[in-house]
């Protein structure tokens, strides 16, 4: 029926809205030399947590692809959630316990900051 | 220290990368709130480890240079590396990090005066300065009196000298109110707690080797004199004040023999040897008192305690872990799936995928086009063309493609036949109007 057809769709124009803004956020060459992007600086949990839904991997190094993992955790995102997940560097030196709604304030910063006219770094 | 103290566990420092040779330990602090150990590297990297079983639990990088001394705070770690402080939280993500060109080779930092809102830091420099904890600010930068390589705070801040002398300063104006001379040439560790400083220290002996001095200095800062110290024939390392136990010390060799020594009563001492094949590099005990960590030149931190009753803070708050993935559906990755299988989790505030509505978007503008110069200067291949970039604009510049199409008047579309008429119509009316 319509109604089911149309249930089916709801979700998209929203994921889409979300991933087009982690895209837009996510490794900006002028970011380099930025240090909130860096090492100790606070945007560096969206680098970790871009890896974290996108970049799963098997214990034998291999990609897991997981439709489901990424729907999950960009729900959580969207809402913004108290769950804490744990983030971990590719050097595997960094590990952060986070909550999806401190990665949610981050991202609303960031993109809030790609708006402004010329910040004149 | 009781009779069934033993070592409850050992573990490497995590070396700072997969292949890299591990690194010593240069600092430890026991949390005061959290059942965690908190451990700074050469490299700035601060790694906290959970429980009596070490286990790793978050890890982040402070600043580029080793990490000096650890604070802990109701918010979260301050972390004082030699030319930035950072303050994380527990969790990991940082709330603040400051450096200054003034910041040169700080060594050691104590609260003020007004509690765990403030603090002070020093080093083998002319500045001190004081750091507004809330707002992640310096507020003050203060000549400094002295070079301090080590400060604690209890009735004053006392503050040791690289010289072997501790100035007692004044918590809120941090005015030195009076020098006490501990040993003659450096003090290795020092401890103030309540109304007492202890120190240990090296001398100069037969005027070419620094020995550790075999006994333990104490100053009264009730009453601001000096005590007769403690005496300790293998060389007293390092010293801490036991927590709870207001007069009670531990004073700890660098081959790990280990005395717990009553200041007012200093002729029972309980004895005890930690086993370490090198010697330490530092100790450090747990605000609860029930736990010391030792760590040695091989890289190794070592936990001790009485296993029943080994914990770190006083009271203690439950860590914050990731809670486990909850399992969802496996989805099939087709055309056919829907992206609404997996619904989104209550929530009450505005999604994070709310666009801004002032944000005005066009759409339908014809695609900007490619110089044709460039393509003819193109090395074609089975997968496309490729050629240098002529840096006439930049990576990604945006085209108003609309105005470009304008650009070219001079061509004039053809008309209709019926515009034709009109035209010459008009033409004609206003012929004959004149």
């Amino acid at each position: 029926t319509q109604m089911s057809e149309l249930s089916r769709e709801v979700e998209n124009g929203r994921l889409f809205r979300l991933m087009a803004k982690l895209g837009t956020i996510n490794e900006r060459p002028e970011y380099e030399g930025d240090r909130n992007w860096s090492e100790n600086g606070e945007r560096y949990m969206l680098k970790l947590f871009r890896d974290y839904v996108f970049h799963q991997v098997d214990a034998d190094g291999r990609p897991v692809i997981d439709l489901g993992h990424i729907l999950t955790c960009l729900n959580k995102l969207d809402a913004g959630i108290d769950e804490k997940v744990s983030l971990t560097s590719r050097d595997e030196q960094t590990t952060f316990v986070v909550t999806y709604r401190e990665l949610k304030k981050q991202v609303m910063a960031a993109f809030a900051e790609l708006q402004k006219p010329s910040k004149g770094r | 220290m009781d009779g069934d103290w033993e070592e409850v566990n050992r573990l490497p420092l995590p070396p700072s990368g997969e292949h890299a040779v591990p690194t010593p330990v240069t600092t430890l602090a026991f949390d005061n709130s959290h059942e965690l150990l908190w451990a700074g590297n050469e490299y700035g990297r601060v790694t906290s480890f959970y429980g009596t079983e070490l286990t790793q639990y978050t890890s982040f990088k402070a600043g580029e240079d080793p990490v000096r001394q650890i604070l802990l705070h109701d918010r979260g770690v301050i972390a004082l590396c030699s030319r930035s402080i950072h303050m994380a939280m527990r969790r990991g993500p940082p709330i603040w990090h400051i450096a200054n060109d003034e910041m040169k080779d700080l060594r050691c930092m104590s609260f003020t005066s007004k509690g765990t809102s403030e603090i002070l830091l020093a080093g083998l420099q002319d500045t001190m300065f004081i750091i507004d904890i809330e707002k992640g600010t310096v507020s003050k930068q203060i000549p400094a009196a002295d070079h301090y390589t080590i400060m604690k705070r209890s009735r004053h801040i006392c503050a040791a000298t690289k010289t072997g002398a501790v100035n007692i300063l004044d918590s809120t104006t941090f005015n030195v109110i009076k020098t006490w001379n501990a040993h003659s040439s450096l003090i290795n560790d020092m401890d103030a707690q309540h109304d007492f400083i202890v120190t240990c220290g090296y001398s100069l002996r037969q005027g070419q080797s620094y020995m550790l001095d075999p006994l333990v200095n104490v100053f009264d800062l009730k009453n601001m004199i000096s005590l007769p110290p403690v005496p300790f024939p293998a060389g007293g390392a390092y010293v801490r004040m036991h927590p709870r136990m207001s007069t009670t010390s531990i004073v700890v060799s660098q081959l790990g023999q280990i005395h717990i020594v009553d200041l007012m009563n200093v002729n029972t001492s309980n004895v005890r040897q930690a086993n370490v094949l090198s010697y330490l590099s530092m100790v450090e005990i747990a605000p609860s008192g029930e736990a010391i960590a030792l760590a040695d030149a091989e890289f190794n931190i070592h936990l001790w305690g009485s296993p029943n009753r080994i914990r770190f803070a006083e009271l203690s708050n439950p860590v914050d872990f990731a809670e486990p993935e909850d399992d969802h559906i496996a989805l099939d990755w087709s055309v056919d799936t829907p992206l609404s299988s997996i619904g989104l989790p209550y929530y009450r505030e505005q999604l994070l995928s709310a666009w801004p509505s002032h944000m005005i978007v066009e759409v339908g503008a014809p695609p900007s086009e490619i110089d044709p110069q460039y393509l003819a200067t193109m090395k074609a291949t089975e997968w496309g063309g490729y050629g240098r970039n002529r840096r006439n604009k930049k990576r990604n510049q945006v085209e108003n493609t609309r105005t470009a199409e304008k650009a070219p008047t001079s061509l004039q579309a053809p008309k209709f036949l019926s515009e034709k008429a009109r035209e010459s119509a008009n033409d004609t009316s206003t012929e004959k109007k004149i």
